[in-house]
């Protein structure tokens, strides 16, 4: 360190360093390893029992299966609305731009009383898709429906950018040699905007897979049917069973930093296209 | 864009009838996943007149839980500000090993779910955590009281002001604070006069998502919090609360409030990146 | 104010910015350190304004040692490459900076750091901008709104970095030629780095050659340009054309020409070199002669008035190029294709197999 300092004249590299690091360590480093040191103290047979029982697994059905769903339908509106807001014109197109960031600006307990009020049978929109039969609150599809709605900022806010860059040269240049519209779009814009595209899949996936606020109202936490894996840890913990809560923890830990491993190195593919 | 080029704009865009059905479809989208949850907020609250909002947000169980929020705010905010600053300025000005690991790790407290964080916390200081006994002899309480919020509530909102200004503050490189020395100004006026009125909205954009996420936190919270009525329950605790004893007229008058903050931050942040497109056009 | 660098070694991790250099420049003299990119004249300006830390080594201004002195003590007006102007400041708060950073007990007062601003923006021809922001100034108008924010806090010693390497080329050649001019007016000891051998030859008093973090040789443009002292020097200062050739008694042969070798009189042994031919010393003649080389005329471009031409060799078809005025050329009458002879008329030849 003390030769780092020497080649620079700019001053204060050793404060703001080691307060960066000493933060860092003991706000998040220091305790997330003190979960994991937790579940060490576990037998491997207790941990598997906890993070096995048949409730648990099915919690990490419906999160996952959820999240992938949600996650889909932004990918594919999320474009849309990303294409619509950089290359057309229309009244209110500013608002609208805002407006995308909701989901990030809106508490999620907000959010999911909004959402459950909106989608019950007697709701604004629930109480339509119930003459159909379809019951949104408390079943799968509300669980889905919460999932897309946090997560719908990331594919706009990803691909938006690479798509307002995106030169209109080689879109001439693709419809100069005789490619349609369709052509241009497949074969040009789409594989530019894929890795940007990709990482807005994934952030929006690892973001869904740890929500809780948004979910637990609109899902009804029926066992074995409509518990998303984060409230089963909240209700361990509150049940006093930290082993419990410590072990499914951990296992949301490590999906969460496999996800973060697999969005840097989207990320790092994008930049390194870009 | 004009009707210079006819024939090269028709070949770059789409027959107008494709156009207005592509932007119907994202309105309506938009429409239904944004602007109903907005709406039905602000109807719940209103629905019953003005007074009985008045008389929901007025109520002692509600007026703590704004304290406690803002308390939490005030405490947060300026930490985790400061805390970027300090990161941006080690990782943007200066060259040492680790850096890259440095600045993934500052990535990874979004990555976690918010009731981790809430369970790390409780496990480490709850009455059965690794500290739990030794905080029990000396009479302090962390967990299901204000200090524990606080740590979760700095925890989720740990990455925000960093994540804007390092890449603002690497980007902006170190010529000019190079160019105030070689003028003989000192490290603290270079500072002053030359960093911080170059990263002013990237901060200013950072410090404003850091808020908004720290008054909405709610996974966390739930976890550490234990829901005391006046005590240690924040805006969105007190929602939950409301909303499980079936007063919804309540529940949705505390979340206008929050609501409307939510939209104050969506309108600062667009007009923190409006003022930096213009910079950005004028360079 | 003189500067004096005494044995200055500076690493980056393996890499050798700075290997053991000497140099001293005299008071009022402008010196450009002029080499390739890599060649450390950048890394040896910053150690000079105390930008950069030299590994080991002194540094001396007017025989006081501030090798360890901060920069922002030094009293060096620095400008960079690129401006490093301050953005969210207009130009006249540019300009004032240096002074009203100053502690209140030496800082001068409001209306003398006016007056002293605008008198600078006048000497830089700028006065009219006082008010804008840079990002309403062209990149030449910059640098001289840099260069004014420079010389505000009366520097002892004035370095530029590449000064005007962002700048395109009619903008840079006008302002080599403002630089000279106000060096005369202010006469502070300058120094610049650029690796642009034309901007060096045009505007310094002295010129430091440097490559691969040593100085290969230092002295006025003409020494430099007229009297390499080694391939390297001749190579990066202008074109050169390289020949074979045996070298005995001060003579040197190449092919089947002679030419005389003053510098190697002594040598007994032929020995092998590389004869240095610049393409303006090479003579062109229509007839056949003796101690002249033929060859054939492949390519001619007339740029303005000079002529340029490449010429084959009959005997290797070795690649020669050849600079004449435009006028010289049409006298001579000769087109592409035609048969052609050359003579050097002045050559420098090193030992051994070149660089």
């Amino acid at each position: 360190m003390g030769k780092a300092v020497m080649k620079s004249v700019l001053p204060g590299f050793g404060i703001t360093l080691g307060f960066s690091v000493l933060y860092l360590s003991l706000l998040f480093l220091l305790p997330v390893a003190g979960l994991f040191l937790f579940t060490l103290q576990m037998s491997w047979a207790d941990f598997w029992v906890a993070i096995s029982h048949p409730q648990v697994v099915a919690s990490y059905k419906l999160s996952f299966a959820a999240s992938f769903i949600g996650a889909t339908i932004n990918a594919v509106f999320g474009t849309l609305v990303a294409w619509v807001l950089v290359r057309y014109q229309f009244l209110g197109k500013k608002v609208v731009d805002a407006l995308v960031d909701l989901p990030f600006a809106l508490p999620t307990a907000v959010a999911g009383i909004a959402l459950v009020t909106l989608y019950s049978t007697t709701g604004w929109v629930g109480q339509y898709l119930y003459l159909w039969g379809i019951k949104v609150a408390y079943s799968e599809i509300g669980v889905v429906i919460a999932l897309t709605y946090i997560g719908l900022p990331f594919v706009v806010r990803t691909v938006q950018p690479v798509l307002a860059d995106f030169s209109k040269e080689l879109e001439e240049a693709s419809a100069s040699l005789g490619a349609s519209r369709f052509t241009t779009i497949r074969r040009v814009i789409l594989p530019a905007v894929l890795p940007a595209l990709l990482t807005g899949y994934a952030l929006a996936f690892a973001k869904a897979v740890g929500e809780y606020g948004s979910v637990i109202f609109i899902s009804g936490n029926l066992p074995y049917r409509t518990e998303i894996t984060p409230l089963l840890i909240v209700s361990k913990a509150e049940q006093y069973d930290y082993n419990g809560a410590a072990a499914i923890g951990v296992v949301m830990l490590a999906a969460a930093f496999i996800l973060l491993l697999i969005i840097n190195s989207l990320q790092w593919w994008a930049s390194k296209r870009g | 864009m004009n009707t210079l080029s006819p024939t090269t704009d028709h070949a770059i865009t789409e027959a107008p009838w494709i156009k207005w059905s592509l932007i119907g479809l994202a309105l309506s989208f938009l429409a239904l996943f944004l602007v109903l949850p907005l709406a039905v907020v602000l109807y719940g609250a209103f629905e019953a007149g003005i007074n009985v909002w008045w008389q929901a947000i007025t109520d002692p169980d509600a007026l703590a839980a704004i304290r406690l929020t803002l308390l939490v705010l005030i405490i947060v905010v300026p930490t985790n500000a400061i805390f970027g600053v300090a990161i941006a300025w080690a990782i943007a000005k200066f060259e040492f090993r680790g850096k890259t690991l440095l600045i993934s790790i500052i990535d990874m407290p979004f990555a976690i779910s918010p009731v981790v964080v809430g369970l790390i916390f409780v496990i480490l200081f709850g009455a059965q955590g690794w500290f739990g006994p030794w905080l029990a002899a000396h009479d302090l309480k962390v967990i299901f009281a204000v200090p524990g919020i606080i740590i979760v509530i700095m925890f989720g909102t740990l990455p925000f002001v960093a994540r804007e200004l390092i890449p603002l503050m690497q980007q902006q490189g170190k010529d000019e604070e190079e160019a105030s020395l070689t003028l003989g100004a000192n490290g603290l006026k270079t500072f002053w006069y030359v960093t911080l009125p170059n990263i002013k909205w990237g901060l200013l954009y950072g410090v404003i998502l850091c808020n908004a996420r720290a008054m909405g936190e709610f996974g966390a919270v739930a976890v550490v919090s234990g829901r005391i009525r006046g005590e240690t329950n924040t805006m969105p605790l007190h929602i939950e609360v409301l909303y499980n004893e079936y007063m919804f007229t309540a529940a949705f008058a505390v979340s206008s409030l929050l609501t409307g903050l939510a939209l104050v931050t969506i309108v600062l942040k667009s007009m923190v990146e409006w003022k930096d497109e213009r910079k950005h056009k004028t360079h | 104010m003189s500067i004096h660098i005494q044995q200055v070694n500076k690493h980056f991790g393996n890499f050798v910015a700075v290997d053991s250099v000497n140099l001293e420049i005299k008071t009022g003299e402008l010196t450009a350190l002029l080499g390739p990119s890599g060649s450390g004249k950048t890394t040896l300006l910053r150690i000079i304004a105390g930008l950069e830390q030299a590994d080991s080594g002194i540094v001396k201004f007017n025989g006081e040692d501030i090798t360890t002195q901060h920069v922002s003590e030094r009293g060096v007006g620095f400008v960079f490459q690129h401006y490093a102007l301050f953005k969210h400041m207009t130009v006249f708060e540019n300009v004032a900076y240096g002074l009203t950073v100053r502690p209140r007990k030496t800082r001068p007062s409001k209306a003398e750091i006016a007056e002293k601003v605008h008198s600078l923006l006048k000497l830089v021809q700028l006065d009219w901008t006082a008010d804008r922001y840079p990002s309403q100034l062209s990149g030449g108008q910059r640098q001289r709104i840099a260069l004014a924010r420079a010389l505000a806090v009366e520097p002892k010693v004035l370095l530029l970095d590449e000064p005007f390497g962002a700048l395109d080329a009619k903008v840079r050649a006008e302002l080599r030629r403002w630089l000279r001019r106000l060096h005369d007016e202010i006469n502070v000891t300058t120094v610049f780095v650029t690796h642009d051998q034309e901007e060096a030859l045009e505007v310094a008093d002295k010129i430091v050659v440097m490559n691969k973090g040593r100085i290969e040789q230092q002295g006025t443009p003409e020494e430099v340009y007229d009297t390499p002292s080694n391939p390297f020097v001749y190579e990066f200062l202008g074109n050169v054309n390289l020949f074979h050739a045996r070298v005995k008694h001060g003579h040197s042969t190449i092919g089947n020409i002679h030419i005389p070798s003053p510098e190697h009189a002594e040598r007994e042994e032929e020995q092998q070199g590389l004869a240095y031919v610049r393409p303006h010393e090479i003579e062109v003649l229509t007839q056949p002669t003796e101690n002249a080389i033929k060859v054939n005329l492949d390519l001619v471009t007339i740029v303005g008035p000079v002529a340029r031409l490449e010429v084959l060799t009959e005997i290797d078809e070795q690649l020669i190029h050849v600079e004449l005025s435009k006028v010289q050329f049409k006298q001579l009458g000769i087109s592409k294709g035609d048969n052609a002879w050359i003579q050097p008329r002045y050559s420098k030849v090193f030992l051994g197999e070149g660089i």
